[in-house]
């Protein structure tokens, strides 16, 4: 008889530190799944990249990006999709409405990460560098000269 | 006694709740009948063009389209894939390039959609599209 109570008691102290364990893990899980480092290797081996250092200065673009003068504004999802940051610290969007590319936004700030409908803000900042990416049989992305619609697409909602 | 008591009564606003996001999806599906990717309201996103409602793509298919690589000619994956459920919208991603995209259900989780990206003759890639 004594038994079932300290059981319950047990039980009833362990509860909420273990709810709020759970949850804080499940946080975790959710933080990480949500917009994990997207791992991109370049078809083009060119040698500076946006992020890289020459001179002592930051490589902000490279060859096959457009920059755009945002002016503080903001750039947005072109499509339904997912933002994720990249090695370099660029935001790479990918749709799965647009398979076989990925589109790279470097030079913003105040990221918005994670799953993103089409017209929400990824990030906003002074000058946009824009790379559309084509997926490659060898599983490198290789810069293309991205359509005048998408850019469109990313500077107005 | 008064345990039975608010367990009930938990029930009763699960099933109230329940009811409610039910009664929203049933909405919610009843607004189109042709399959409308996550982020409903965008039209690109929606099929354009209906090619056959009974079209679905089995585990066979799936695997061996895996297997053959981007820029295969689209016949080759075509033969593989058949005919599709619907297409989306025709779009330029590169530059002068126009891409046509094909939708496929998948026969063992029909919530899951395959996209296939083809521009021209060539086949680009794929994608899989999860329903809500």
């Amino acid at each position: 008889m004594p038994v079932i109570p300290s059981a319950f008691s047990v039980r009833a102290s362990l509860g909420p530190g273990f709810v709020l364990l759970l949850a804080l893990l499940a946080g975790c899980t959710s933080l990480s799944s949500q917009s994990p480092t997207f791992n991109l290797r370049l078809y083009q081996q060119w040698e500076l990249q946006p992020g890289d250092l020459i001179g002592g200065r930051a490589v902000l673009g490279s060859l096959g990006d457009i920059s755009v003068d945002l002016n503080g504004g903001s750039a947005y999802a072109p499509f339904d999709g997912k933002a994720q940051l990249d090695q370099r610290r660029c935001v790479i969007f990918s749709s799965p409405q647009v398979p076989a590319y990925i589109f790279r936004l470097c030079g913003l700030a105040s990221l918005r990460l994670g799953d993103r409908r089409q017209g929400e803000v990824l990030g906003s900042g002074s000058v946009l560098q824009f790379a559309t990416l084509r997926k490659q049989a060898n599983d490198t992305w290789a810069i293309v000269e991205p359509a005048k619609s998408i850019l469109e697409r990313t500077l107005q909602p | 006694m008064h345990r039975y008591h608010s367990r009930g009564a938990s029930v009763k606003y699960m099933l109230a709740g329940g009811t409610v996001i039910a009664a929203f999806s049933l909405l919610a599906e009843s607004q189109g009948s042709l399959p409308a990717f996550p982020g409903i309201g965008d039209n690109a996103a929606v099929c354009q063009e209906m090619v056959q409602a009974q079209a679905v793509l089995s585990r066979e298919q799936l695997a061996k389209l895996l297997t053959l690589p981007e820029r295969s000619p689209k016949a080759q994956v075509q033969q593989v894939v058949k005919t599709p459920y619907c297409r989306l919208s025709n779009l330029s991603v590169r530059a002068g390039v126009s891409a046509q995209r094909e939708v496929y259900p998948l026969a063992f989780d029909p919530q899951t959609l395959l996209v296939v990206l083809y521009e021209g003759d060539e086949y680009a890639g794929y994608s899989f599209s999860f329903q809500r």
